[in-house]
């Protein structure tokens, strides 16, 4: 059976005009999805996903050209037509919801809005259409929802009710772009869930643009590997990422820090950057970053091939070559870990007070104890909002506790802590972009704790600063550039590199590799390991990716609303017994190739900001495995399981312990 | 990299070329700023007198001149004052939080609730009027305004990681005041110390015009224009000549100001790729 499919792109190619010449985005892309189809594309930050999206939707600003074969939606051409399209039969959901929708009108109002503009119906049936859109959106009491505002709503919610406004019209198109990224993992789940039933059951298309193959992997049928403008693999998603062709594609996933391998495994960055799209290379662009590269590389590539297309002339001949790992420098003996850092009972509230009224605080650390040894990763990991970042800053005493202790290294850490335990204790940041000073030079950030601690200064000073830059594997000519002449991956080294100058024995990296593309973020992380191994760096590992925590942490602390519910190593965490808590999480996570786990997994309901109360368990509110009203009134007590796994709950151990893997 | 706007040039041309007139003033001027000629008093724009003279038979081309100077240092002295008075006032409330900055901030407010004019007949009737209590006077109602501006711009620096960083290193006030925030906090500053200039030069020219500011004889464009009224119909040219004077001077400034705002401020620049 031969049909035309749904959507058709061919030989999309998109030029920005910028003061530097033309930046070409995308060169001759091509994709097709049939209807009912689901199209992954990928790629990094700058790759162009989402210029497609702009392109298809006929949103591309000013100073953009356009030059296609072919740009069809159901026979008519989306050049002219996407106006017309757009919002009827091509919905759009982007990936902040926050920003989609107007702070100032009703959800109702802007569910119902594109019914009333396009298809004609008067305010009242399009109103009554709208909430019975927002209740398929699986929101309950849909039609007092309908009569809120946005901020009102969680982010969650708020994902559901821009679904809805694109559904409006029925669609036959869905374009997804990002749209789980500013969501918890949870979240993410249930809106994963939703779409795919919206697939299932309405059969609507969709073209989902992403980040994280896992995602893809889930929701998508096909996929397309965008590189700097360009499509270097496509193919069915199942097969391209159980055995990738391309070597960028390849790299992507071998980059990737995975729940199901082993912990400390190295990851295998790609080295380099994105190139100049200014001058677009007639060969192949990935060449200066990929190790299988011959001086062949240099000739114009297709993409070629039957099934799946691939544009490397080398996808056959090193089919089955791993990418080289960087070696390991050797780890250093480490010491059966003693306690570097104790905390007690640590606690803060905020909100509380203001000059004219009281008001209750929300307790953002509430009563957390943690223990961590001499060279030893705890990871620390939660939905936001959870307190990770405050303990992160507690046991720092950048921010003042209302309660508790801490000692490190033997001594009491006061609210005011004296500057040796500040040379000692620093801290890694997750925005590249705020955490260095703009004005100031690399030498400038890196020399000034060399002097505030009087490690070094003068001629010994620079050394030191170089020595730093070659810890973090950046060449010493980097000493004189301002911040934003670097990018996102050198931005992050040099504040890891400026965090141990001081010569730390401890670290709170919160979120430290969050905001990186994977490729980057797999040369931070093995950086981060490399250090760990050879100066005995202790850290306090905050994420909320847990492949990440998984990777690098040797114990793991799970963290809800201010508290932490299970701690352990980290293969005891993340293998059960669960917390009940811990169970949905990992449940949540997507994975890499594992279809079929959609049956068993767990879902939560609602959010943590959907939280009441605060007696009993703080997690009962969700829990899927919620007892009764002991879960509502008692707090429950630390379980136990060997010497060094806890777990905060009601259930009988056994019960735990006999909970079923929530991985793989 | 970063082009300079054509706006930056024009205006930077024009009061750039009042600042050298203003100075060169005294030698370029065509007559003595306060001598009498009874005999060609009240003389329409001529060859001789390019701008008229006025009813002592003064050359206002050269009163203009004269005059020029005392309008710039209203401008730019009055401004430093408010920036060297707001600027560390805002860092410090900002830095501070609680009581010191309400107490600050209240201040500001108290003195922002007075309208301006009023404010500085307040300070200059309490002591003998002169070009110096002026500039001190408009410095003064332009604190809190600096003061407002420096405070939300340190507001947000302090809020970034970089000045947590620094607070991880047991950093003190003035290095993170003076170090870290400061350097960033200057491209919003001085693009508001630009458009402040506008507003101190005209409230300047409105207290001399009011008399509170350089007295007779001394030439100052607020002055000259108080002091033309009373002929008005018969010889315009004598308060016509300072107030275009006036408004190119402020338009040039206005446009400087934007200017800079289009060169500093990445926000109007717009991103390119």
């Amino acid at each position: 059976m031969v049909t035309d499919p749904l959507l058709s792109i061919q030989g999309l190619s998109l030029q920005y005009a910028t003061q530097r010449g033309a930046v070409h985005a995308l060169q001759d892309v091509s994709l097709a999805i049939p209807r009912g189809g689901a199209m992954g594309l990928v790629g990094e930050s700058g790759s162009g996903k989402s210029s497609v999206v702009l392109a298809l939707l006929g949103l591309l600003g000013e100073g953009a050209s356009l030059t296609c074969d072919a740009l069809r939606f159901d026979g008519e051409d989306l050049r002219e037509a996407a106006a017309r399209l757009r919002g009827q039969r091509i919905g759009v959901v982007f990936q902040d919801p926050a920003a989609a929708l107007n702070p100032s009108l009703t959800i109702g109002f802007q569910v119902a809005e594109p019914l009333i503009q396009h298809q004609g119906l008067s305010r009242e049936a399009a109103l009554a259409r709208a909430v019975t859109l927002l209740g398929e959106m699986g929101i309950p009491r849909a039609a007092e929802i309908a009569r809120a505002y946005p901020h009102q709503l969680s982010g969650g919610m708020k994902q559901r009710a821009v679904i809805a406004t694109a559904l409006a019209c029925e669609p036959e198109l869905l374009l997804l772009d990002e749209p789980t990224t500013a969501l918890d993992v949870t979240v993410e789940a249930q809106i994963l869930d939703l779409l795919e039933k919206l697939r299932r059951e309405r059969g609507v298309s969709m073209l989902l643009v992403s980040h994280n193959l896992g995602i893809v992997d889930r929701l998508c049928d096909e996929l397309t590997v965008l590189y700097a403008g360009r499509v270097v693999e496509q193919g069915r998603c199942a097969p391209v990422l159980a055995v990738p062709s391309h070597p960028y594609t390849r790299g992507l996933l071998a980059a990737l820090p995975r729940l199901d391998r082993g912990r400390m495994a190295r990851l295998v960055p790609i080295p380099g950057g994105l190139p100049d799209l200014t001058q677009p290379m007639p060969g192949c662009n990935f060449q200066p970053r990929c190790p299988f590269a011959l001086d062949a590389c240099g000739a114009p590539q297709l993409l070629q091939g039957e099934a799946r297309l691939s544009r490397c002339h080398r996808a056959a001949e090193i089919e089955g070559e791993a990418w080289p790992i960087p070696e390991a420098p050797e780890a250093v003996a480490r010491p059966i870990p003693t306690p570097l850092l104790v905390a007690e009972g640590l606690a803060r509230s905020f909100g509380g007070g203001g000059l004219f009224r009281r008001r209750a605080g929300t307790r953002a650390v509430d009563g957390v104890s943690l223990t961590i040894g001499r060279g030893e990763v705890l990871g620390l990991v939660g939905e936001s909002g959870c307190g990770k970042s405050t303990l992160g800053r507690l046991v720092l005493r950048l921010i003042s506790a209302d309660a508790g202790h801490i000692r490190f290294d033997g001594q009491a850490i006061l609210p005011e802590p004296s500057i040796a335990f500040r040379r000692r204790a620093q801290i890694v940041f997750q925005n590249p972009d705020s955490s260095l000073n703009p004005r100031q030079t690399v030498d400038e950030a890196l020399r000034r704790p060399l002097i505030r601690f009087g490690i070094a200064s003068g001629e010994e000073a620079t050394r030191e600063v170089e020595r730093l830059l070659e810890l973090v594997r950046l060449r010493p000519d980097y000493r004189s550039r301002y911040p934003h002449q670097m990018s996102g991956g050198e931005k992050q080294r040099i504040g890891i590199a400026r965090a141990l100058a001081s010569r730390p024995d401890f670290l709170v990296c919160d979120e430290a590799v969050s905001a990186l593309d994977v490729s980057v973020q797999a040369a931070v992380l093995n950086l981060l390991t490399d250090l760990r191994d050879t100066l005995g760096v202790a850290y306090l590992f905050i994420s909320h990716d847990i492949g990440v925590v998984a990777h690098i942490a040797d114990r793991i602390a799970v963290m809800y609303r201010g508290a932490v519910v299970e701690e352990g190593l980290a293969a005891q965490v993340l293998a059960p017994p669960y917390h009940p808590y811990t169970e949905a999480l990992l449940s949540a996570v997507p994975v890499v190739g594992a279809q079929g786990r959609a049956k068993s997994r767990i879902r939560l309901k609602g959010d943590v900001s959907s939280a009441q109360g605060s007696a009993g368990c703080r997690f009962a509110h969700r829990c899927p495995r919620h007892m009764g009203a002991i879960c509502d009134t008692v707090t429950p007590p630390m379980l136990a399981f060997g010497a060094s796994h806890q777990i905060a709950c009601h259930l009988p151990a056994e019960q735990l312990a006999a909970m079923p893997l929530a991985l793989g | 990299m970063n082009s300079i706007p054509r706006t930056l040039w024009v205006g930077g041309v024009i009061v750039g070329g009042i600042v050298i007139l203003a100075i060169l003033g005294p030698w370029i001027a065509p007559f003595e700023p306060d001598a009498f000629n009874v005999r060609s008093r009240l003389q329409p724009p001529s060859v001789i007198h390019w701008f008229g003279t006025d009813e002592f038979g003064r050359d206002v081309f050269s009163r203009v001149l004269a005059g020029a100077h005392h309008s710039l240092l209203m401008g730019f002295g009055a401004t430093a004052i408010s920036l060297a008075i707001g600027v560390p006032l805002g860092l410090i409330a900002a830095f501070r939080r609680g009581w010191t900055e309400e107490a600050i901030m209240r201040g500001v407010d108290l003195m922002i609730s007075i309208p301006p004019v009023l404010l500085g007949l307040l300070i200059l009737a309490v002591t003998e009027p002169g070009l110096g209590k002026t500039i001190l006077a408009v410095g003064l109602v332009y604190v809190p305004i600096m003061t407002r501006v420096a405070r939300a711009v340190a507001l947000d620096l302090l809020a970034e990681d970089f000045v947590e960083a620094a607070r991880a290193r047991g950093e003190g006030g003035y290095h993170i005041l003076v170090r870290e925030i400061l350097p960033n906090a200057w491209p919003p500053l001085i693009v508001e110390t630009a458009l402040r200039i506008t507003f101190a030069i005209l409230l300047g020219s409105a207290l001399s015009f009011l008399g509170l500011g350089p007295q007779p004889p001394d030439s100052e464009w607020g002055l000259m224009i108080a002091e033309s009224r009373p002929f008005i119909s018969e010889a315009p040219w004598i308060g016509l000549a300072p107030g275009l004077c006036l408004c190119v001077l402020l338009i040039a400034v206005n446009i400087v100001g934007e200017g800079l705002r289009d060169l500093l401020d990445p926000r109007l620049r717009g991103r390119g790729h």
